[in-house]
């Protein structure tokens, strides 16, 4: 049998005021930038953020809620390249992009 | 153009203040996200990667100058500067914020625009011909038929929840250039032997993960009796067309599970069955409709016009761009003029605000103050003076919509793809960056003449890549993009699906491989023969062996 | 449950008869068409009124001989998105002549309520939820259509525009 893969995610949705994409940061609220994502590396983890997102979606603060993959080896950093391209912007319009970190990283 | 009266500003104007009390519910938690989202996207209202995206109707493709410069006001005011011409003549924003709905949708309103339809289960917006009623070749106006249709199905309280989205094509000519035979009705606009108008009836084409060309279910449908028998087809779609698979829901499938004979019966049956003349248009308002497409006031020209064939003489490139984007025109002097939005490595189908407000100049200056959009993400000037011809080139260059590649290698459709777009597995965009990239030079595009290359970032197929010569899929294969190719589709009166021809190549060797599939065809053509005639000469074989080598 | 019309909340005394109940003497009551095919002599002549209950995938033929003697029939939407009742309406009322309560059941929302009266329903079954506020909004928002309705009666903006063309 293989091994379990090792867990590594994050929790992200969109503001439904605007759509703007956001991740759950480890501070306990939602940020614009996936470097603040919390992170979590176990099923609790998983189930623990899976809730919160449900909650805030009941709540009517975020709509398309996901929990990614994501890795952390440096800044963390989502793994697929769908969403890096949701936490910075389209990349044929890098003007337009945002930074993955607020210190403009 | 048709101009609103009171009763469709009255309509308009009801339906944003039903969206804005619908936001405010939304926004208050009064309505859920699963009850608000079909509501929202009957809106033109979606939810992309970055943002909401808005998709504003263009019925048929006709905009005014007045409209294209509240476009680009929009553009300004609720997005980032930029705005998307779509496959279905219709203008996408990609920045929208939901809580500005409201606001925005009345200033659209304000010039008799809206998003209405152009999402959802419903009856989308109608799409034509682009030169519809200045192609010589016409046998009767299709904005016509169209607006009448666009009418009937707004707001059509028997067919806002259909089983899927529902797209209707309307071409006035024998040489499609709506794409007909890809919508779930294609309406071609014909004569009978008592040279009587009628439609000739397709439905059941579409695109997407199950390619279909669409069925014809009637040659001859009275012009009259058009309404009534749109209303039979729906019908029979909205009862027994498929709700468990939202795969299996489109009309293709009913079509194809009920055979084209039997669904054929029932629409007829059930045509048959209805009081068609409470459904029917009254003569006198398809005579009002009509009105409103008159002919502009054009000039009596002498031709040739001795100061466009000189410049025509003396300068090569001008040359080139007429015979590419200058359309024959049914008055004489005049040409209709298709505004490349396909520059070398721009993205196909943007143009920013500033660039539509110049076309809007342009427009009201040389075009009768109106312009067009087509289904293959470019715009046209449909009334342009041969002798202003010059002057409109020179301008359309000042911004970078002056490429004379109308119908060739880089003129290419793509869909947003992962760039934007939810739904999306690969980015369409990049590739069609790459390929007009590296067939920039014009000499070398004309020399290898007209081919369409169209690409999709998924299944969905909204790049058209199944109508395209040469057609490109995005697809991830695992967590990576892939991009395969089909060659041979087209969407013309001759419409054909391409076919897959082998295995898919990594976003590095995309490129390399169209070049191959171009080069293949450039060694193998006959003298005069398009890409897509020595296609169907040669059959696939000679560019699998050119791209995969020998089995 | 509650059961509204355009305005708002109304009485109602229908009541749902499982297959295998019996018919209570004088009662209103709504039965499967199941129930009716099998049953339609003895459910007329107990019940005081009858009403039909099916959804979308019905098979209308089924109904029609029993329409004289319905006051009541229910379409049910299966889901917010089925639109299938909403031809069955039109067909109802405009092809059958079906003069009966058309009653909508299921889990539709205030704003779909508008167009369900133009193909013809005239009462809504509707849960705790619904918002009557919302209702009273919704049924008002458009005064102008391209469409006939099927009931009532309203001009439509084609007709409007040329009134002599009758």
């Amino acid at each position: 049998m293989a091994p379990p893969k090792p867990i590594s995610k994050i929790l992200t949705a969109n503001r439904l005021t605007n759509g703007e994409t956001l991740f759950y940061a480890a501070s306990g609220t939602w940020s614009a930038f996936v470097t603040e994502a919390k992170i979590v590396t176990t099923q609790e983890g998983v189930d623990e953020l899976t809730k919160i997102g449900a909650d805030a979606y009941a709540a009517n603060q975020v709509i398309d809620v996901n929990v990614i993959d994501a890795t952390a080896d440096g800044d963390i950093k989502p793994k697929d390249i769908r969403e890096i391209i949701r936490a910075t912007g389209p990349t044929v319009r890098l003007d337009l992009n945002k930074s993955m970190s607020p210190a403009g990283k | 153009m048709y101009l609103y009266d009171n009763f469709d500003q009255t309509i308009t104007q009801q339906r944003i203040g039903e969206f804005r009390d619908q936001v405010q519910r939304r926004l208050k938690g009064e309505l859920t996200e699963e009850q608000f989202r079909p509501l929202r996207l009957m809106n033109g209202l979606y939810l992309q990667l970055h943002a909401y995206m808005l998709r504003v109707a263009v019925p048929y493709g006709t905009l005014s100058v007045v409209q294209l410069h509240k476009l680009a006001d929009i553009a300004t005011k609720y997005d980032r500067g930029y705005a998307h011409f779509t496959t279905r003549q219709n203008i996408q924003y990609n920045w929208i914020k939901l809580e500005q709905m409201p606001d925005l949708l009345a200033e659209l309103g304000s010039v008799e625009m809206h998003g209405n339809q152009t999402s959802g289960n419903c009856i989308r917006n109608v799409t034509a011909d682009q030169f519809s009623g200045v192609a010589g070749d016409e046998i009767d106006d299709p904005r016509v038929a169209s607006e009448v249709i666009r009418q009937w199905s707004t707001f059509h309280p028997e067919f806002a929840w259909l089983p899927r989205k529902f797209k209707i094509a309307v071409t006035g000519a024998a040489h499609d250039r709506a794409a007909i035979q890809f919508h779930d009705i294609g309406l071609q606009i014909v004569r009978n032997e008592a040279s009587e108008v009628g439609y000739r009836v397709f439905v059941g084409g579409g695109m997407g993960r199950t390619p279909v060309i669409a069925t014809e279910v009637r040659a001859f449908l009275p012009k009259d009796e058009l309404l009534s028998y749109l209303e039979a087809i729906l019908r029979v779609y909205n009862r027994y067309g498929r709700r468990d698979n939202m795969y299996k829901a489109r009309i293709k499938i009913l079509v194809r599970e009920l055979g084209a004979e039997e669904f054929i019966r029932q629409v007829e049956e059930e045509w048959q069955a209805s009081d068609r003349a409470l459904v029917n248009l009254p003569p006198a308002e398809e005579d009002r409709v009509r009105k409103f497409f008159a002919d502009p006031p054009y000039e009596k020209i002498a031709v040739p016009v001795a100061a466009f064939e000189d410049a025509r003489k003396n300068d090569k490139a001008f040359a080139r761009w007429v015979a590419t984007n200058v359309h024959t025109h049914k008055v004489p002097g005049y040409g209709a003029v298709t505004i490349s939005l396909k520059p070398p490595g721009g993205i196909p189908g943007d143009a920013t605000d500033k660039q539509m407000h110049a076309v809007a100049d342009l427009a009201e200056k040389y075009s009768f103050s109106e312009v067009r959009v087509t289904h293959v993400q470019n715009l046209v000037l449909p009334y342009v003076k041969l002798a202003d011809l010059h002057a409109v080139w020179q301008a359309l260059g000042k911004i970078g919509f002056a490429d004379a590649n109308i119908g060739l290698v880089s003129d290419i459709i793509a869909c947003p793809g992962l760039d934007y777009c939810a739904l999306a597995n690969a980015r369409s965009i990049p590739i069609a960056q790459q390929i007009s990239e590296r067939f920039a030079d014009l000499d070398r595009q004309h020399d290898i003449g007209p081919l369409q290359i169209k690409i999709s970032g998924c299944i969905n197929a909204c790049g058209h890549h199944h109508a395209g010569h040469i057609g490109i899929l995005g697809v991830d294969k695992a967590g990576v993009e892939f991009y395969q190719i089909t060659l041979g589709g087209a969407a013309d009166e001759n419409a054909a699906i391409g076919t897959l021809i082998g295995a898919g190549f990594s976003g590095d060797d995309i490129l390399g491989a169209v070049e191959k599939v171009i080069d293949t065809y450039l060694e193998l053509r006959q003298s005069g023969e398009t890409f897509i005639d020595a296609y169907r000469r040669v059959g696939a074989a000679p560019f699998k062996e050119k791209l995969y080598g020998r089995r | 449950m509650a059961v509204v019309d355009r305005n708002g909340p109304i009485a109602d005394s229908w009541k749902r008869l499982a297959d295998d109940a019996p018919v209570p003497q004088g009662g209103s009551v709504i039965v499967s068409l199941a129930r009716l095919k099998s049953d339609d002599n003895a459910l007329f002549a107990a019940a005081k009124n009858v009403g039909v209950e099916f959804a979308g995938d019905v098979n209308l033929e089924e109904v029609l001989a029993y329409l004289p003697r319905l006051s009541l029939i229910v379409a049910r939407l299966t889901t917010m998105r089925d639109g299938r009742p909403f031809s069955i309406g039109r067909l109802l009322r405009e092809r059958h002549g079906y003069k009966g309560d058309l009653r909508a059941a299921g889990p539709f929302i205030p704003d779909q309520v508008l167009f369900l009266l133009r193909v013809g329903f005239t009462t809504f079954e509707v849960d705790e939820g619904f918002s009557i506020d919302a209702l009273k909004r919704a049924v008002a928002a458009f005064t102008a259509w391209y469409q006939r309705s099927a009931t009532p009666a309203t001009p439509t903006v084609i007709e409007l525009r040329h009134p002599g063309n009758k």
